[in-house]
This record gives C-alpha cells, structure tokens and sequence, in this order.
C-alpha cells in the first residue's frame, strides 16, 4: 500500500467540498488509517475557491499538506488553474466539465471527466447528487479505500435521500473507467 | 461623622482593619455603617456573605474589612468576576460588592451592565466620591458639571451621567436591574431599609451612595477639608425622589423595586442545564 | 477508546471535560469559535456550565469567579482576544488561580487574517500582562490529538502550580480535521498519558507562604475560611500592602514555584534525528513542526545531517534541550521572528542561529529544502526578497 495518499477537492462554496472530505477521511478512519483533513475557506465569500486537502496513511501524518496530491477533484475552473500543476504525472485529476471546460493538454497525469452536475440532473432531476457521482467516481480509482465503507461513510454523513444517495454513488461509479 | 459601633464592627469586620486606611474625614465609613447595620438587621452571619471590592478609594478602602471570604477586582472588572462567582456558590450564599463611581460607572460599566442584563444576584453598592479621587482628583461621570478638579481646571464641561437630564439609574433599569436605590447615608434608617431590600432581592440590585470627599473634591472644588461643610453642600442638593427641586443633583429613594421579577441569573443556567441534563445523553 | 474524524476545537472541549473542566466562558472569534460553540453543547449534558461573556477580557473573568467557586474554568480564543485577556491573566497569576486558556493563533497583527495560522503570541504567552515578577506555563500541540492531551496536561499543570497556563495552538490545529481517539475510560487514560489532578479547597484563612511550594490548593471563595484574594500585592495572609518586603516574597513565590519545578513541565519535546549527530538543527513549534519533520526525514533521505527539535512546552523556556553546538534554524509562522531570539540565548554561544518565517501559509517543502541546502553550504537565507538574516 502506498504510504501516504494525498487528495485535494476543491470547488465553489455551497458545493459541498468540505463535506467530501469529511465523507472521504471518514471513511478512511473507519478503515484504521490515520487522516488529516484541512478547508480553506477563506475567501468564498468573495467567490474565490473552497479547499479540502486530504491526507491519508497507515503511519502518523506530518505535514497535513497536499503539495503533490494523487487526486485532485476540480469543481470549478479557477480551481483547477490554481491546482492543476501541483498534480504529479502518477496523479489523477477528476473534473466536472460543467465546470471545468477549458483542459490543459499538456499536463502529464491523467484527467478523467465525471459529467456529475449533468448526470445529477438527468437522472434526478436537481443537481444535488452531483457530489455523491463524484464520490463514487473517485471510489473507482481509490484503491486505498473499501468502496463499501466509502458508501457507509457518505450515507452516514448525508442521511437523507439514501435510495437515490446509492443509486448515484453507483452511477458515479460506473461512468468512469 | 458616624462611626461604627463597636458591636458591629466587632460582628462583622477584621480587627487588622479597623479603624480603617482612609483618610480624615471620608464619608466611606458612613455608607459602609449603612450596609453593616442592613446586613445584621438581615441576621446574616460573616459566612453568608461573600464580599467583593473593586479598584479605587471605595474599594481599596473595603477591601478586606468583612470578616469573611473577600475578593477585589482589578479596574472595573470585578463585576464579571461576581458573576462567574454567582453561578459557582451555593444561592443562599450573597455576593455585596463595595465599589466605587469610576469603577462601576466609567471603566467597568460595560460589565455592570451585563450583570444587571442577566439579573445576577448581587448587591452592588456604588460608594460616589464624585470622581477619580485616589489618584488624586480627576473629574469623573458623576462629577457635577462645573465642577473644578484637577483634570477639569476650567470647571467640568463634558457632560457625565448625572445632571443635564441624565441618570445613570436609567441606563442601568434599562440594562435590566430589579432593584435600584441611591441615599446619602444621612438618610439614616430609610437608607438601611432599603439597603436591606436590596440585599433581598434575588437579583442584580444597586444602591448609589454619593458621599463627602474632604481630601480632593472638597478642598479643590469646595474649597474646604471640612468634613461637615461638605456634607451639608451634598445635603442640600439631595431631595427625596418626587421632591427634588432646580438644585437637586441626587433624588433619594428607591428608584426600582422589581424585585424577584425576572429570573435570576445562576439559577436559570441551573435549572436549564438540569433540565438538558434529564433529556440528553451526555 | 472511540476514533472519530473532528477538528482540533473537538480535541480540545473532550480534552478539557475529560480533566474536569466544567466551567467555559468565551467571546466568539474565529478560528476558536468551534470551542465556545461546543462547549455550549457539551458542558450542561456533564453538569458544567457555559457563559457567553460581553467581551474576552470579561470571559476570563468569569472564569476566574468559576475558578473561585471551585469549578475547573477553561476559556478559548485567538490573538485579538488573548490581548484583551491581559488583564484577568495578571489577576489570576497573583492570585495563584487555576485557568486554562486555549489561544489558536491567526495572521496578525490586530484582526489580520482571520482563517490563516499564524505565531504571533510567542512571547506573548511568556509576558501575557504586565508588571513582570511572575513565570508563565504555556505548551504548543502541533495535532489535534495533542491539543487534547496539552488541554489535559495543562488543567494538570494549572491546578499543581496555581497558575494560569496557555495552551498556544493554531488555526490550522483548530480549524483542521484529523483522526482523533478519544479515551474512553480511566484505564485509557492513563494509557495514553492523561494526567490529573483534583481541585482541592485551600484550607484558609492564609493566603500563601512564601515558599517556592507547589501542590498547596488554591484559595477558593464560599466556603468561609476568611479567605482573601485581590488585585493587590498581598501579604502572607492576603492582605493589600504596599511594603516592599511583602511584595518580593510574592513574586519570589510568582517566579520559583515555576522555576524550581520545571522537571513537571520541561521535558516535553520531540527530538528527530536529533542523536544523530546532526550538523544543521531545525526548531520549531506547532503545525510547522509536521511540514519541518517530513523536510528533515526527506532531508536524511538524501544524506543530509539534519535534526529537528519540535518544542512542546514553550515556557519556562527548555534552555537544557539546546546544548548541541550546530547550525540552527528557527522556523516560525511569523515574519519578525520570535522563538529564534530564545533558540540564540540558549544555544551554545558560537552556534549559527538562523530565521526562516512565514504567516498564513506553511512553508513548503522546497522552501524548507532550499532552506537547508544554503545553510549546509554556508550561504545566506534570502526569501521573497527579503533578508530573513536581519531577524
């Protein structure tokens, strides 16, 4: 296992960033690993970008950073210029081209689209469960994590909607290969 | 000027502090009588009372006299301390706090004002020597307009909280105390009377208690150290509330009497957090 | 024991009712907002109590009249608070209370950044009132899982000495998630290093000797021993007095009962590489430590001599811990630089004593990378054009 699995969210306010890292780090604690979890949210009120940087490992954390992170998940443009080269070429960037929709070719990671926001809508008519196609997207390349506890962890966070919760999770998860 | 009998002062007062540090003269000793006298026509015992005390002549000069438990408060703080003290002692205990005008009504307000917000049971007796007398005589926010201090050479002319159609006795009703007084302690047994509802009353009150200061205020402004021509110029400018006249600077009597009408602070936060307690799993 | 996913501001309210703590009063500031907020939550489900106070130097002083009533008192805030603390802090000092104070520091000074770290209240935490004569107990967790042992550890110290005692975090300490585990039981406790310690009632009416002791119970008001306590220069029966002989045997109790007990509170630190022989040691304190620890263990990595030293208790300052002659760098969330002048007085008198600072953002690893190559060549520290040498 890798020893310390960097992975930066970050988006709008109000798209629920800090909640998937919430998802995400619990899911992990659950797991028996240990997790650091910062926001940043300085500056959404001046439309600027909400962060998560999540780090998790088998052995104690230093630095909480994610100077390199393995996972980028991009909800907006401007995060993903302000984050886009800190991604290493092992690293993986996961965007919303509802949001994202101007790719930098020349990166060398990969760069996967999760069309969740578009996704949300036509399955459930709101935009909503855009986060959660997200998370199950992310499950698919996060070997680290048990799919299922990732689940258990978001349900456990977002209690509501749990049928339609599952089903996007799913959907997330099959969209990306 | 009155002096504590020996009874009292042997009842309830430190032998170390008496007679007590002030000086020649001051009117201190006459108001503190006044809220012996209360306290043991109450039949309260030296281990009922808590006795705090704030910076300044009235303070510095009270403090450590009560016989029992005693604390002070650096500048105009000891308000907030009485109240994390009132949610910490048993109800029955009472807090009397000796404190003076600029202590109370200039740097520590802001904290008496939320003790008489939450109705904190304590008694607050403001001892009003007209201004800032220890340090030697600066003018203050119960200083009356015109007066000549050593901070005012040319006669006070920034308004203060009383005169000019302002009481502080408003502001502090309006903050939310359920008993508010002021006597002079001339007042003799009405002042003791109503001290003691003060004491009663189980909630924020507050007796304001001008009196004579001959070292600084009455031979600066006055222009005497004489102890009984500055009472007498206190005296003639004090009227019974609803007597008061064009030269009245203090109406005496009861202001408020709301006692026990509001609930009080330490024991709403008592019963409340009982109650949290019954319904919810720590 | 139970492992949650929470933030330093959970650590430390768990922390704080894990050692007693029953009486919590504050004034809303980011970034410790979170332990006004949980306090207010948790504290009457334990049977405590919380006040919102008017203003933060009132907080502590209703703290102080908790204290005095017997409560443990804990408050919380951030450097534009701990300021207004300045004077409840003397109060409580002189009068030998019992207090912990949680400051989580943000980008100064006054207002400054409120969502970013900072460490701008390091000598702050050793002169946090004036008149000097007394010695401060602060300690600095750098996760939020110490911020809860600290919390703990300095209810326990608090209580021993008689003394307020900060516990100096940050916003990233605070604000940040981490895997927390909290004890469940005494057993668990002690298993992972909890002391406590009960509060006593002083037994009146004496206020204290003058004595270096510690371990005498605090005075506490109420229970009518003819107990005394004020803002005065006391007497040993605490009266007010203005004679000097009075008063230097206070401060000497001020000062000594700390000084001459530092074996409580000195030893903890964490050393990195620190016994091998390093020629090139990184101190540092708080969230900074964690980016300074994966620097130096990369560092080592490369073949590089390199230590770090993280301090946990700040003071009294742990001058035994620097008795290596090497080079030193201080690294600080602050740009003037602060623990780098004690790191040059207790350093043996020829080492090199460098500052590399910032505020609001954590060094990077390159910054820290680049940091050592220059000193391990004897070159000069220069960043963002300025000349951190000028320290």
């Amino acid at each position: 296992m890798k020893e310390r699995v960097e992975l930066v969210a970050s988006g709008f306010g109000g798209q629920g960033v800090v909640r998937l890292g919430q998802i995400l780090g619990q899911a992990a604690v659950k797991q028996g690993l240990h997790v650091t979890m910062l926001k940043s949210h300085g500056t959404e009120m001046r439309g600027g970008y909400v962060r998560s940087q999540v780090v998790m490992s088998p052995k104690l954390i230093d630095s909480p950073i994610c100077e390199s992170p393995d996972y980028f998940i991009a909800l907006s443009l401007a995060a993903y210029k302000r984050f886009r080269d800190t991604v290493p070429p092992s690293g993986v960037i996961l965007y919303d081209p509802a949001f994202v929709d101007a790719l930098d070719a020349g990166l060398a990671c990969r760069q996967l689209a999760v069309p969740a926001k578009q996704l949300s809508v036509e399955r459930f008519n709101r935009p909503i469960l855009a986060n959660t196609i997200i998370l199950g997207a992310l499950s698919r390349h996060l070997a680290l994590l048990d799919k299922e506890l990732l689940l258990e962890s978001l349900l456990a966070i977002i209690p509501k909607f749990q049928a339609e919760n599952r089903q996007a999770f799913q959907a997330g998860y099959d969209c990306v290969h | 000027m009155d002096r504590l009998s020996s009874e009292l002062a042997a009842t309830y007062l430190r032998p170390r502090k008496t007679p007590s540090t002030a000086c020649s003269g001051c009117g201190l000793g006459a108001n503190h009588k006044i809220i012996l006298q209360a306290v043991s026509e109450l039949g309260l015992q030296v281990s009922d009372v808590v006795w705090g005390t704030s910076i300044g002549c009235a303070g510095r000069q009270t403090f450590a006299t009560w016989k029992g438990d005693g604390f002070a408060g650096t500048h105009g703080r000891v308000y907030a301390i009485a109240r994390g003290l009132r949610l910490a002692l048993p109800a029955e205990i009472k807090l009397i706090l000796t404190v003076g005008d600029g202590d109370a009504f200039g740097i520590g307000l802001n904290h008496l004002l939320h003790a008489a917000r939450c109705n904190a049971d304590m008694t607050v007796i403001v001892n009003d020597n007209l201004g800032y007398q220890s340090t030697g005589g600066q003018f203050g926010w119960t200083t009356p307009a015109g007066s000549r201090t050593d901070s005012s050479p040319y006669g006070m002319f920034e308004p203060g909280f009383m005169g000019g159609g302002l009481d502080i006795m408003n502001i502090l009703k309006g903050a939310g105390a359920t008993f508010l007084a002021r006597h002079i302690a001339r007042d003799g047994q009405a002042a003791v009377e109503n001290m003691k509802r003060a004491i009663l009353n189980r909630g924020f009150s507050l007796v304001h208690m001008p009196y004579p200061c001959p070292t600084n205020f009455g031979s600066t402004n006055l222009g005497t150290r004489t102890p009984v021509t500055i009472y007498r110029w206190i005296v003639e400018r004090s009227a019974p509330l609803g007597q008061e006249t064009a030269d009245t600077l203090w109406a005496t009597g009861v202001y408020l009497d709301a006692s026990n009408s509001r609930p009080e602070f330490s024991e709403q936060v008592r019963e409340k957090g009982q109650q949290i307690r019954r319904t919810q799993a720590a | 024991m139970k492992r949650f996913l929470e933030t330093g501001n959970f650590a430390v309210t768990e922390g704080a009712i894990l050692a007693g703590c029953r009486f919590f009063a504050g004034y809303p500031i980011t970034p410790a907002t979170e332990i006004a907020e949980s306090m207010s939550r948790r504290l009457p489900q334990v049977g405590g109590i919380y006040v919102q106070a008017e203003d933060e130097c009132a907080a502590m002083h209703l703290c102080i009249g908790g204290a005095l009533g017997g409560y443990k008192a804990m408050t919380a805030t951030s450097g534009p608070g701990y300021i207004l603390y300045a004077d409840p802090y003397g109060w409580a000092i002189g009068c030998e209370t019992p207090l912990v104070i949680l400051n989580s520091g943000r980008v100064g000074p006054v207002s400054g950044i409120t969502g970013a770290p900072g460490q701008g209240e390091f000598y702050l935490t050793r002169y946090p009132t004036q008149g000097g004569n007394f010695e401060t107990i602060c300690l600095a967790p750098n996760s939020a899982q110490e911020a809860m042992a600290m919390t703990v550890e300095a209810f326990y110290l608090s209580e021993r000495f008689r003394t307020p005692v900060t516990v100096l975090a940050d916003q990233l300490i605070t604000d940040g998630f981490e895997d927390i585990s909290v004890p469940g039981n005494e057993g668990e406790m002690k298993e992972m290093g909890f002391r406590i310690w009960p509060r006593q009632i002083h037994p009146g009416p004496l206020f204290y000797p003058a004595t270096d002791e510690i371990d005498i119970p605090p005075v506490q008001l109420g229970h009518n021993t003819g107990a005394l306590c004020s803002d005065w220069t006391p007497t040993e029966e605490g009266y007010d007095t203005e004679e000097v002989e009075n008063h230097h045997r206070h401060a000497f109790r001020l000062i000594y009962k700390i000084r001459n007990h530092r074996d409580l509170i000195s030893h903890r630190c964490q050393k990195s590489f620190l016994d091998d022989d390093p020629e090139l040691i990184v101190v540092s304190f708080g969230t900074p430590s964690r980016v300074v620890n994966t620097a130096v263990a990369k560092a080592r990595g490369r073949g590089q001599r390199i230590g770090s030293l993280r301090l946990i208790n700040l003071w009294p300052f742990p001058d035994e811990l620097f008795t290596r002659k090497a080079i030193y760098l201080v690294v600080e969330l602050n740009w003037d630089g602060q623990l780098v002048r004690e790191v040059q007085r207790a350093a043996p008198k020829d080492s090199a004593v460098h500052f590399l600072g910032t505020c609001g953002d954590l060094p990077t690893q390159a910054d820290l990378e680049e940091s050592f190559n220059k000193l391990l060549a004897n070159q000069p520290l220069t960043r963002k054009g300025w000349t951190l040498e000028a320290w």
